[in-house]
């Protein structure tokens, strides 16, 4: 369907001179139409209506300039949601980069079946973050949960604790379940520089009486920093836009709630659908600005002929 | 380097340790899905299951017909299994194919506007879903695709189009251009080089791209929340439905869990190396 309409686009168009040209547009039509329909024009349109008052419950869209933007100043539990998100960005972040390069500097240490124990470290990352969040649920649940379990188990008094009672505990409890499933992409990311990293400067090293804690601080962590770098950005933008688990595992409580649930609950139960889309315009533009480096890195490999 | 026997025992220890992090949670959850209700409050707690019993996985799937609070459970989850199933691999198919297309043309046919376009096309990977849901949810309404699976698709494919998309041209670069003038001098016409020659050649990208996009569309939740509410629900919406209600039975989440697990846990394994390469292409470079 979407390339008899590129065929007729590309008629009416018609004066390309060489055919490649033309093949070439045909053949990029599908991507160009999809784009613009489902992302350039909602986006465009997204920033127009920001700009004025969008209910479905209220008549009329007037003009109402900036007025969604300045009514966050005054939303307390909007930032409430802010604070919740930093916290878990920090978290996340932090726990994700320290055990991702730990544990990537295991698996390359491994000499056989480092595949197979690649594949049982990505698992997480793969599975779908809600079924992550109602495994995690299981194992928090106070009466019968694995957790209390192991601890009652260990003589600790936790029989029957619950976990989301308190907003410390909650915090951690649901950011353990996101890096859970995001730690596996620093994993990857990291061994994958770990091993690009030539075995003759080891070598070299180990001639001239280096230990192996002095190899990983003078010889892998500066050359992995790159890419320890990438993953810090991938870890903080997945943090930024962290929903699901946090969705299912607490709802709208405002102790654990972030921003992304700030949004959908303005917007899908309080139908403030401009409010919404000032937030989401706010959210985007700061996890642009915390990737950037990402951003630039990926314009700087784009290079033509 | 040579490793010393404390070291190696060491690493193998921090090796079991990463182990049990990753699939200690979903053991847990196999080994609930197959346990008795009736043991699951057992204190001391086991480890391993004392008592095995299908009655979770019969009342999901609808095998021995049985009734909760007066909802058909397994008619509900077969078919939002369908559903995941089908958005899916619509998802894939159309989202790799076109993305193959529009690939290859970025990367050999010379065109007006290709360099920017590629960029903006690329360029949105940085912009988070949600900054374009609320007006896509009224363009939906609109075209009345709330809850089609015409709707849900394209959505997932305008979503995954620019990372297989920056995916395959970066697989297409890397082919031999020599193969392809060769062909070219024998009269091959672009679209048989493309067809008969390029892709086959990039076959592993491919892969690589239609496992990102399916593993993505298979986990996604907010946006079929709002896009597939009631008849294309797919797995990630009905299986948290499980846990609102005032009882919350896990017998039947964790047997939901393990078949949604299922799906992905298959890629993985048999597909990890070229899951793991296209991981890397999409965030490294």
């Amino acid at each position: 369907m979407t390339a008899v309409t590129a065929i007729t686009i590309e008629k009416k168009r018609g004066a390309a001179s060489n055919g490649d040209a033309v093949l070439g547009l045909i053949l990029v039509a599908p991507i160009v139409l999809t784009m613009a329909a489902l992302v350039f024009f909602p986006l465009v349109d997204t920033v127009w209506d920001s700009l004025h008052r969008i209910n479905p419950m209220q008549p009329g869209t007037p003009f109402v300039g900036v007025a969604n933007y300045t009514n966050m100043l005054s939303d307390a539990d909007l930032g409430r949601s802010w604070i919740n998100t930093f916290i878990y960005v920090a978290i996340a972040v932090f726990a994700e980069t320290v055990f991702g390069i730990l544990a990537a500097a295991l698996i390359n240490q491994v000499r056989v079946g480092r595949q197979w124990i690649l594949a049982a470290v990505v698992l997480p990352w793969a599975l779908p973050g809600v079924v992550n969040a109602v495994i995690w649920m299981w194992i928090y649940q106070p009466g019968a949960g694995l957790l209390n379990g192991i601890l009652t188990v260990l003589g600790l008094p936790f029989d029957n604790h619950v976990w989301f009672n308190d907003r410390a505990s909650a915090i951690v409890a649901v950011s353990v379940v996101h890096i859970w499933r995001m730690m596996p992409l620093t994993i990857v990311i990291v061994l994958a520089a770990m091993q690009s990293i030539p075995d003759h400067l080891y070598e070299a090293a180990r001639i001239d009486g280096a230990g192996r804690l002095k190899m990983f601080t003078a010889i892998t962590l500066p050359l992995i920093s790159p890419a320890i770098a990438i993953a810090m950005t991938n870890g903080t933008v997945a943090a930024f836009n962290f929903f699901d688990e946090a969705w299912v595992l607490t709802g709208a409580s405002l102790d654990t709630r972030p921003v992304l649930i700030q949004i959908y609950l303005e917007t899908f139960q309080n139908l403030h659908f401009s409010y919404g889309m000032a937030l989401s315009l706010v959210v985007t533009v700061v996890s642009l600005l915390v990737s950037l480096i990402y951003v630039l890195r990926v314009y700087r490999s784009t290079r033509f002929e | 380097m040579p490793q010393s026997l404390p070291f190696r025992i060491m690493i193998w220890l921090g090796v079991a340790l990463l182990l049990v992090w990753s699939l200690g949670p979903i053991y847990w959850t196999l080994a609930s899905s197959i346990t008795p209700t009736s043991d699951f409050s057992a204190r001391p707690i086991h480890f391993f299951p004392q008592n095995f019993t299908l009655d979770h996985f019969e009342r999901l799937l609808g095998i021995n017909v049985d009734r909760i609070g007066g909802v058909e459970v397994w008619k509900q989850f077969r078919s939002a299994l369908l559903n995941s199933v089908i958005s899916a691999l619509a998802s894939t198919v159309f989202c790799v194919a076109i993305a193959a297309l529009g690939g290859y043309a970025f990367t050999r046919l010379k065109f007006p506007g290709r360099r920017p376009l590629f960029i903006a096309v690329v360029a949105t990977l940085a912009i988070p879903g949600y900054a374009v849901l609320i007006p896509l949810y009224r363009l939906m309404i609109g075209l009345h695709m709330v809850d089609t699976f015409v709707g849900i698709t394209l959505i997932y494919i305008s979503a995954f189009l620019p990372l297989a998309l920056w995916l395959l041209r970066s697989v297409f670069e890397s082919l031999p251009l020599a193969l392809e003038e060769a062909a070219q001098l024998d009269g091959a016409g672009r679209l048989y080089i493309l067809f008969r020659i390029v892709l086959p050649l990039a076959a592993p990208g491919l892969t690589a791209a239609a496992i990102l996009t399916f593993l993505g569309a298979w986990g996604q939740y907010m946006v079929p929340l709002i896009f597939s509410p009631t008849n294309t629900k797919p797995l990630t919406v009905l299986i948290p439905e499980f846990a609102t209600k005032n009882f919350i039975d896990y017998g039947l989440i964790t047997a939901a869990g393990s078949i949604a697990i299922v799906v992905p846990a298959l890629v993985v394994i048999f597909l990890n190396r070229y899951l793991v390469s296209g991981l890397l292409a999409g965030s490294v470079k």
